[in-house]
């Protein structure tokens, strides 16, 4: 990470999605780097969150960008990721993170990466449940063979339903499964080394009884036969203690491990709410994510953070999924 | 009235019936027929052959726990003879067999019972009673787990080994929750499965499958069924509806746990979790409980070889969908 006294200068293009918010205050709260300033199609919002960040709100993209960003995030609903990407990368900054899913469709995604690479701005995919502890003491457990072969994964994203533009289908590009999908395909990626290469998935809405998707349950084929399923649904209730999980079941031929990605929590019970909760107390991985992308903004590498062909890839899986449960029929990915 | 029990197959399911049988009142164990006679008698008056035993143990039920292969010649010969059924689960190895089952109970008239015994665990049927009476709303998913090591048996065959006897954790374990899902989400529409069975791995002693489940309601469904966990037990479930989302995990309900000290005073040798219940609370008491009750009362035993039929439908497609590498329509 980067101490020179010139800080980074990054800005962020929209507070849509609430990561955003997150990623706001790992920029301020980092030495190396500064929160130039912050754009938002809703001024409101932009004006809020500008006031909470301590910088300046820029009602259109062109006077943020005009400032000599070394580095923008990308966190507006997933339809707009392409455009601002791409006024970004003109600009002259060094890197672009997109919130995830990188695009709604294979073809924004490729255009991303293709305009950024032409460009020589560095894309990155904002992924960091890859940064998380646990997950990497898992991979070097099986980088090690302390499993032996791995022969299947069973992984779940479950979560509330999040509303707002999420389950507006023009903005989102769908529902819970291309919500969810991509953080574990992701995973999946990283642990196998492997290519997906087929997909079912049974897709439904039987929570919310909308026109969006709230559950899916993709059953995934990878390169040599080894096996993944994924429940990326918004099943959990109003009432329940927490956002939701990661959690992946690894079996290899010498055994099997267990990661429950946010399992470091504690029980929360509070008469004032009438609620339980179970507020997490594991590592921040929003924040291992924008050290990586301040490298990346500093022209150094930055080898851990996903890139636009990972966020391409997981996205492949999740409108694979879609094909899938349309065909109600395994398709090749 | 007593009623007259013969119990064929003196293995670790027999034995376990035999236990509650014994319990019972009103029951009597009068014939035991097993190749292995030392087995047999350990249980009750030991019989090898059919008709002898028929002809003098003179029982009124037939109780059958022998490996699945032999379960469609049993109950054959059991309809033939007049007498009431209790067989364990899975009802058999293909749909011709089930088929075969169930026409020879109907065409006998006599009364049977398939040994779905998760059913009468308690834990599956609190959990079935707060969806029924609406407790997580219109259910949307549900997702189950039954995680164990690969089944042994010392001293003679292992029959679970052997993919055609057995249909693997597939058809062996996780047969019961398809049993249960049915009975509580009505019937499935298509299977879509990956696993081990069929390949060079389960012949090395490791089975893991992944099932879902679309159901006719339109629920979507999950089964993890493992017989590649090195140690331990262990069932999970989770039910998410439009209202709610109840869930279980037999590794934290739990009402005892101990850690004891190894014999060389060193590391504990087993951490073993426990849920006891008092007797007439277990699960197999109860299922063997509800038949007799059922025959008692002149009524249809409540879990009926069609039931058994229909979850082995199931079993069967998912180890069709594993072999074809596509989604199977029922």
């Amino acid at each position: 990470m980067t101490t020179t006294s010139n800080p980074l200068k990054i800005g962020i293009l929209s507070f849509a999605h609430g990561h955003a918010q997150s990623y706001a205050s790992e920029i301020a709260a980092r030495r190396g780097a500064t929160l130039a300033g912050v754009w938002d199609a809703d001024a409101e919002r932009g004006r809020a969150m500008a006031e909470r960040y301590a910088t300046t709100f820029y009602p259109i993209e062109a006077e943020l960008l005009a400032l000599g960003l070394d580095g923008v995030v990308v966190a507006s609903e997933n339809i707009h990721h392409r455009r601002l990407t791409e006024l970004a990368a003109d600009s002259g900054v060094k890197a672009v993170v997109s919130e995830k899913p990188l695009a709604t469709t294979l073809e924004d995604a490729r255009a991303m990466i293709d305009y950024c690479a032409a460009r020589g701005v560095k894309l990155a995919t904002a992924f960091p449940c890859r940064h998380s502890p646990a997950f990497q003491r898992l991979r070097a457990q099986v980088e090690a063979g302390a499993l032996g072969d791995i022969l299947a994964v069973r992984g779940t994203n479950r979560g509330t339903m999040p509303g707002g533009w999420f389950i507006d289908l023009p903005l989102s590009g769908g529902g819970a499964v291309i919500d969810h999908t991509v953080h574990v395909a992701d995973l999946l990626w990283l642990l196998l080394g492997k290519e997906a290469t087929e997909v079912h998935a049974e897709i439904g809405n039987g929570f919310y009884h909308e026109g969006y998707d709230d559950t899916g349950f993709l059953t995934i084929g990878y390169e040599g036969g080894v096996f993944a399923t994924l429940d990326t649904s918004w099943s959990r209730p109003k009432t329940f203690p927490t956002w939701g999980d990661v959690t992946l079941q690894v079996v290899g031929t010498s055994g099997v491990m267990d990661l429950d990605m946010f399992g470091q929590q504690l029980e929360h019970y509070e008469d004032a709410t009438g609620r339980v909760t179970w507020p997490g107390w594991g590592s921040s991985l929003d924040g291992a994510l924008v050290d990586g992308f301040l490298k990346l903004c500093a022209g150094e590498d930055a080898p851990d953070i996903a890139t636009g062909e990972d966020g391409l890839r997981a996205l492949a899986i999740a409108l694979a999924a879609y094909r899938a449960a349309e065909a109600k029929q395994v398709v090749t990915v | 009235m007593t009623y007259r029990v013969a119990l064929v197959g003196a293995g670790n399911m027999g034995g376990w019936h035999a236990t509650h049988w014994k319990r019972m009142e009103g029951i009597e164990i009068v014939g035991v027929l097993d190749p292995r006679q030392d087995a047999a008698a350990a249980l009750g008056p030991a019989f090898s052959d059919w008709e002898t035993m028929l002809a003098m143990a003179k029982p009124d039920i037939i109780d059958i726990c022998t490996p699945t292969p032999n379960h469609r010649e049993y109950v054959e010969r059991a309809a033939a003879a007049g007498k009431a059924i209790f067989v364990e689960k899975p009802l058999s190895r293909s749909m011709e067999d089930c088929e075969a089952i169930v026409a020879a109970v109907e065409k006998a008239g006599v009364p049977a019972m398939a040994g779905h015994v998760v059913r009468y665990f308690p834990e599956f049927a609190a959990a079935k009673k707060i969806i029924d009476e609406g407790g997580v709303g219109t259910p949307a998913t549900v997702r189950t787990a039954r995680l164990s090591g690969f089944p042994n048996i010392t001293g003679r065959e292992n029959w679970y080994a052997n993919p055609d006897k057995s249909g693997g954790v597939v058809l062996d374990m996780i047969l019961h929750d398809f049993d249960w899902l049915r009975w509580t989400f009505g019937p499935v529409r298509s299977v879509m499965a990956k696993g081990l069975f069929g390949s060079s791995r389960f012949d090395k002693g490791l089975d893991y499958a992944l099932v879902t489940l679309r159901f006719a309601s339109g629920v979507v469904g999950h089964v993890t069924g493992s017989w590649a966990h090195p140690s331990g037990f262990q069932t999970t479930f989770e039910v998410a509806g439009d209202k709610g989302l109840i869930a279980h995990d037999s590794l934290k309900s739990v009402s005892l746990s101990s850690s004891l000290r190894g014999a060389e005073g060193g590391r504990a040798a087993v951490i073993m979790p426990e849920s006891p219940m008092i007797p007439n609370d277990d699960p197999y008491y109860q299922e063997l409980n509800a038949f007799v009750q059922a025959l008692r009362a002149g009524m249809t035993p409540p879990v009926t070889v069609y039931d058994a039929l229909e979850a082995a439908r199931i079993a069967l497609a998912a180890l069709e969908s594993i072999a074809t590498g596509k989604a199977v329509t029922l």
